[in-house]
């Protein structure tokens, strides 16, 4: 199977390189006929990379230890649940998953633009292509997945405990991987763009809603890493400011700013240059990433051990900042917008603001993680930026984005009329302040906590109001109601329900950041506490002997006040042979409005006595749901609406204009 | 080509190579060793119970090089250092260096079975709640700390300690003379 | 005016007063909560403090505050004995960083190169700011590029209601 998977990849490798060929030289030389079989290509590729994984799936289940990686990540005990994840538990096999979600995205693009193509396809093809081959010739040289050994032992290493331990293991890094590796779609075009001269406002129609679907993606990816953290760690929190995690955050950040600021180039054609540049920049961010995480530049929890392919990454880096910049900077006079603005205070000054923030995030977390490298290289003083310092300086820059999200819907464009805006503002600002005034009351002492859930409430109560008025006025005098007038207007009413998520986020975050308690209590079998309201007796251990693991579970009975039995809680610790040291699994009750959250630190006398952290966490359900909200949203947005005609993205800035001028009609 | 163009395509190149610069810097390096501020410095002092004979307390020791070794009896490195140190307490110990193990994080019983089973010879002490291994900025097991006749930290060694760098250590500080 | 539309008048100014008092007050909330002292903390929640600053040296991320693992738990009982031997906050984690280096500390210290970290939010904000500005007033001096309207022929006085009035209900209703 060694055999079969290595010459799989090494086929791909060679159809890649010909996609890559032809597409570009068929772009130069204008034959479209090299260029569509270089597009059919995309097809071959897709089944051959998947071909590959299925040849490693097959050895994982079926413990073929004369794989490398397979002995290294797999063993006989391992469930078959985990053996199939163990895909990409690991450097070699996730890079397999990465080539095979890339050759997915090229597939979908070769399938989506099989009839009417922009004049950027080719060279967008050439790109994708293009960084196929650099993934795949990693795969086919320093980080070979299929590299046999001379002697398989008898059993396999077993995966890392911590990746065997939580069924999220399926889903974060897939949905990871679909949000990252997509940002390759809208940079490709965004070259082709650059390349072929196309500055207008073709290649927007085609990016916008590619961006958006990645960007749901990794929203999801980024929610469930959070809930990982949380209910599979044990240390009570959800985002640790590790290197890697602040780093996954980058790209989000710059396209949830192209998501807002690719809106003044349909409406308005301004910011051409500067969506162009997002778009490349979210690219060059998400391989700076994968560059720190499988480099071994920073140490982080996330790390892959490699070190030979950090070289092959930075270089890949540096080429892709090089040509996307370059270009940008080649392209420079013909790129700039006649753009005007009537006023500051307006829709267009709004999202200039949203993108000036949004990117001071980003920079201020991209210099924070990679400050310590800085002072290292000149002084070789070896400091540590942390959770701390990170918390203090983006919460203000937080803070103003829950701000701008509560205020800018009601802004219009041009800024016709505002003191419209301003009368409809007057409910939001108005439960905005009260709630500033209750939480103050009720003790929180914090004022970012305070402001924070007054912004919140802003920003929910205008994007209710405004999806309310939407909905009456749309109501008038058509037939279907609500739902059509929903659907009329859908690209506004997603976007607010989008807003309405990140309310519902942001209170999430200040809620479990400023009013979490916890406490750290020893029990002898028998023994209670009391905490939370609650009281939390000790009841004993319980051993489970499994295949790969031995389970020690500590019973905690949760008794209410009054006496009435509310529950239990079992947190765990797993005993894995192949680790010195236990794993501790927590055990979590949770509710609504909070979450009672156990973890067994260590256990004295065979269990006669536990040590354990009991926290009480407000708000971390809001955060989960209103993630979900936000993709849901997102996704609301890029779904297809009525076509008028046949799939006609390509016509461009007319047709765009004229639907938002019929969706803004309707509102 | 413009001027204007020229500049901004050599602002481009310039900040890329100041970045994949930087980011070479920390390419060469592994990032979990971190650079332990005690070597030239003082040792901290400490005294602690022995296993098997009275406490030990490192300030006596002064005019002797000592070799302080923290070890647990659940950390599997530790085992591969262990020939390594018992082999220069045999050589050096009527030579005025003394190998001291200190346990970390570790039951007596433990640490009793393991002396027994792997043949420890020199000096062994149990260091509970830890407070010498904080002082020593201990991050793992096994650490190795080299300190000089005069009571200062020479080396610091991560992970288990070859015999070869034991064995040049030792002499060099032993041809010092009275130093 | 008609006494319906003085009415109107009248709670349309009322209401503009209760939002404007609710604001004054939420922002007055805000400025006494920003302003108000802390409570001094007990013996316990300065550990937490201390823990919270110093970074769990066998984790990667965590806190000695945050993390379960056995070392951090020795850092905390040692920080607690350090405060009833009447130590300061300042001389522990002193402490602790002459055994571990600065990188102990969960965020860099404030002297030297590595204190250039703390003023880098405000510096990113500034050119932001500052980019922001020039980018808006580029905007705002251009003139207007759309095109004169070509010449159409007069509308009728009948035709002209019609419009006046779809007009007037389109800006009762658009948000904009």
């Amino acid at each position: 199977m060694s055999q079969l998977g290595t010459y799989l990849l090494l086929f791909a490798l060679a159809v890649s390189g010909y996609g890559l060929i032809a597409a570009t030289v068929g772009a130069k030389t204008g034959r479209p006929a090299l260029v569509e079989s270089a597009r059919r290509c995309a097809f071959a590729l897709f089944a051959t990379v998947a071909a590959a994984c299925v040849t490693m799936l097959a050895a994982l289940l079926t413990n073929d230890f004369a794989i490398r990686y397979v002995a290294d990540n797999s063993a006989r005990e391992t469930p078959a649940f985990f053996k199939a994840l163990s895909l990409w538990a690991a450097d070699d096999g996730s890079l397999l998953l990465w080539n095979l979600i890339l050759a997915g995205y090229i597939a979908a693009v070769a399938l989506r633009f099989r009839r009417d193509r922009p004049p950027t396809f080719p060279y967008a093809l050439g790109v994708l292509f293009g960084v196929q081959v650099f993934y795949l010739t990693l795969i086919n040289g320093p980080a070979r997945p299929f590299a046999s050994l001379a002697n398989p032992p008898a059993d396999g290493r077993g995966p890392a405990p911590l990746l065997q331990n939580h069924p999220l293991m399926a889903v974060h890094p897939p949905f990871l991987y679909l949000g990252f590796i997509g940002f390759t779609v809208p940079f490709a075009f965004g070259v082709a763009a650059l390349l072929a001269g196309q500055g207008s406002d073709q290649w927007v129609s085609v990016i916008r809603r590619w961006t958006l679907v990645v960007w749901c993606f990794l929203t999801v990816g980024l929610v469930l890493g959070a809930l990982w953290s949380y209910s599979v760690l044990g240390w009570g929190g959800y985002w640790a400011w590790d290197p890697v995690e602040n780093v996954a955050l980058l790209p989000w950040l710059t396209s949830t700013a192209f998501l807002h600021s690719v809106m003044l180039q349909e409406r308005r054609g301004m910011a051409r240059l500067w969506n162009i540049a997002l778009v490349i920049g979210a690219f060059a961010l998400m391989t700076f990433g994968t560059f720190l995480t499988r480099g071994n530049v920073l140490s982080s929890v996330h790390a892959f051990a490699q070190t030979s392919v950090g070289p092959a990454y930075l270089a890949f880096l540096a080429l892709v900042l090089l040509a996307g910049f370059g270009l940008v900077a080649w392209r420079l006079p013909e790129l700039r917008t006649p753009a005007t603005l009537t006023s500051a205070i307006s829709r267009e000054g709004a999202f200039v603001a949203n993108n000036v923030l949004l990117l001071a995030a980003t920079a201020i977390i991209l210099l924070g993680t990679t400050f310590p490298l800085v002072v290292e290289a000149v002084s070789g003083q070896q400091v540590t930026v942390g959770g701390p310092y990170f918390r203090s300086s983006v919460t203000p820059v937080f803070l103003l984005i829950l701000l701008l999200a509560g205020t800018a819907p009601l802004l219009p464009w041009r800024a016709t009329n505002r003191s419209r805006a301003l009368r409809r503002l007057r409910v939001p600002a108005t439960a905005a302040a009260l709630v500033v005034i209750v939480t103050a009351g009720a003790g929180v002492h914090q004022v970012a906590a305070v402001a924070g859930f007054g912004l919140a409430t802003l920003v929910f109560v205008t994007s209710t109001q405004e999806i309310l008025t939407g909905l009456a006025i749309g109501r008038r005098g058509l037939r279907g109601g609500a739902v059509r007038a929903l659907a009329r207007g859908r690209r506004r009413h997603a976007g607010l329900v989008v807003h309405i998520g990140l309310a519902l986020v942001a209170a999430g975050i200040v809620a479990s950041s400023s009013l979490g308690q916890q406490t750290q209590v020893t029990l002898k079998t028998g023994q209670s506490t009391v905490f939370a309201g609650q009281v939390l007796r000790y009841q004993g251990l319980r051993t489970d002997q499994q295949p790969q693991r031995i389970v020690l579970t500590a019973t905690v009975s949760v008794t209410d006040p009054g006496g009435g039995a509310a529950g239990t809680l079992g947190p765990r610790m797993n005993l894995y042979p192949a680790s010195t040291e236990p794993i501790g699994s927590p055990s979590i009750r949770r509710g609504i409005v909070w979450d009672l959250y156990a973890s067994v630190i260590s256990l004295q006398q065979s269990g006669g006595s536990a040590t354990f952290r009991f926290y009480r966490n407000p708000g971390v359900n809001w955060l989960w749901f209103g993630g979900l909200v936000m993709a849901l949203g997102g996704a609301a947005a890029a779904w297809p609406g009525r076509r008028r005609r046949n799939p006609g993205d390509n016509q461009g800035a007319s047709t765009t204009r004229k639907r938002t001028a019929v969706e803004a009609g309707a509102r | 080509m413009t001027s204007r163009r020229t500049r901004l395509l050599a602002g481009v190149v310039a900040v890329v190579a100041v970045i994949v610069a930087l980011l070479m810097t920390g390419l060469g390096r592994d990032p979990s060793v971190i650079a332990s501020p005690l070597v030239g410095r003082a040792a901290p002092n400490f005294t602690l119970p022995q296993l098997g004979g009275p406490p030990v307390t490192l300030a006596k020791l002064r005019g002797q090089v000592v070799v302080i070794n923290f070890w647990a009896s659940w950390c599997t490195e530790c085992q591969v250092e262990q020939a390594a140190l018992d082999q220069a307490w045999q050589q050096f110990q009527d030579s005025g260096v003394v190998v001291i193990g200190v346990n970390f994080q570790d039951t007596t019983g433990a640490a009793r079975d393991y002396v027994r089973t792997d043949g420890v010879t020199y000096p062994v002490v149990e260091d509970a709640g830890s407070k010498t291994a904080l002082a020593y900025g201990l991050r793992g097991v096994p650490e190795t700390f080299v300190v000089n006749r005069r009571g200062r930290i020479v080396n610091h060694v991560i992970g288990p300690v070859s015999a070869a760098t034991l064995i040049t250590e030792i002499n060099s500080m032993l041809l010092k003379g009275t130093q | 005016m008609t006494a319906a539309g003085t009415l109107r008048r009248a709670r349309a100014g009322l209401a503009g007063l209760l939002v404007l008092i609710a604001l004054v007050a939420g922002l007055a909330t805000l400025v006494i909560v920003a302003a108000g002292g802390h409570p001094r903390a007990s013996q316990a929640q300065q550990v937490q403090q201390i823990a919270a600053g110093l970074h769990c040296p066998i984790c990667k991320d965590l806190s000695v505050a945050d993390s379960p693992a056995p070392l951090a738990q020795q850092i905390r009982q040692e920080i607690a004995q350090k405060l009833r031997a009447g130590e300061s906050a300042d001389q522990i984690r002193a402490g602790f960083v002459a055994a571990y280096g600065d990188s102990v500390l969960m965020s860099p210290p404030r002297h030297g190169l590595a204190g250039a970290v703390y003023y880098l939010p405000l510096l990113v904000l500034a050119a932001g700011l500052i980019t922001a500005f020039m980018v808006l007033r580029r905007w705002l001096r251009a003139p207007s590029p759309d095109p004169p309207q070509a010449a159409s022929p007069p509308l009728s006085a009948a035709q002209r209601r019609a419009v006046a009035k779809a007009v007037a209900r389109l800006r009762e209703e658009e948000p904009g």
